[in-house]
């Protein structure tokens, strides 16, 4: 049963809830993500949930001696292909906002990191449809 | 594909509940089989006649007494936790069915989910 798991390929959804620099969900998720691709294994989405959210931003500016998640996240999301998605409703409620959103709600800015994309819950309900493993990071408390 | 959404954290003090509800919601509206289970400080979700506006929050008991229309197939509460929390089906609000937590219940779903 281990060889068979070891040696098929599988297709995964990544759920992140957890926020970069409150939570260590959004790195362990991408060096899960970058293990399971160097295996062969697919990303079909990543997608942002809840606090999560805030990964997209592209307005995060840690100090330069740390790890900028939201950069490295994008830069794997470009390299590998992998559409990453923030939930609409939670990314509205916490000010992670794309072109569309800034101008349907009027607001001052928007501030989505490509190849991020915002929308609905459909997107994870499609994951759990169809990909082979569905795997939370949560921020845990 | 059948999913269970674990509830375990009090109402209104965390929004990860909530989240999970429209997780739950959102299944459902896509035709795909979902199911509540209220669990530890989580069955305080299913208490009658909650006054949340005193703290300018919705009221989820009424959210939740609309889930099996919007096709939620069932809304499971724990039975100890209930005890614990002195909830019956005189506190509770209608249509929940009492079960036990454990690997029988669980391994009726092919996903399990829990946000906390």
């Amino acid at each position: 049963m281990s060889n068979k798991i070891s040696h098929s390929t599988l297709s995964f959804t990544l759920v992140i809830t957890g926020a970069p620099y409150s939570s260590q969900a959004p790195q362990t998720a991408l060096f899960f993500a970058r293990a399971a691709v160097a295996a062969g294994h697919r990303i079909d989405r990543v997608f942002l949930y809840g606090d999560g959210v805030h990964l997209a931003s592209a307005l995060a500016s840690p100090p330069s001696d740390e790890p900028n998640w939201s950069r490295q996240w994008c830069e794997f999301l470009n390299q590998n292909a992998v559409p990453g998605v923030a939930c609409i409703a939670s990314a509205l409620r916490r000010g992670i906002v794309d072109e569309r959103e800034q101008k349907r709600y009027e607001l001052g800015a928007n501030n989505i990191a490509a190849p991020f994309s915002i929308a609905g819950l459909g997107e994870w309900v499609e994951g759990v449809a169809r990909s082979d493993r569905v795997i939370y990071f949560h921020g845990g408390s | 594909m059948k999913t269970l959404v674990i509830m375990n954290q009090a109402p209104y003090g965390d929004w990860s509940g909530r989240e999970a509800l429209d997780m739950a919601f959102s299944l459902a509206a896509f035709d795909q089989p979902v199911a509540l289970l209220f669990t530890g400080d989580g069955v305080n979700w299913l208490r009658r006649e909650q006054e949340a506006a005193a703290i300018s929050q919705k009221a989820v008991d009424r959210n939740l007494a609309a889930a099996t229309i919007f096709g939620v197939t069932a809304l499971y509460a724990d039975q100890q936790s209930c005890h614990r929390f002195g909830l019956d089906q005189h506190t509770m609000i209608a249509g929940i069915t009492l079960a036990d937590t454990n690997a029988g219940l669980l391994g009726e779903y092919d996903h399990v989910i829990s946000l906390s």
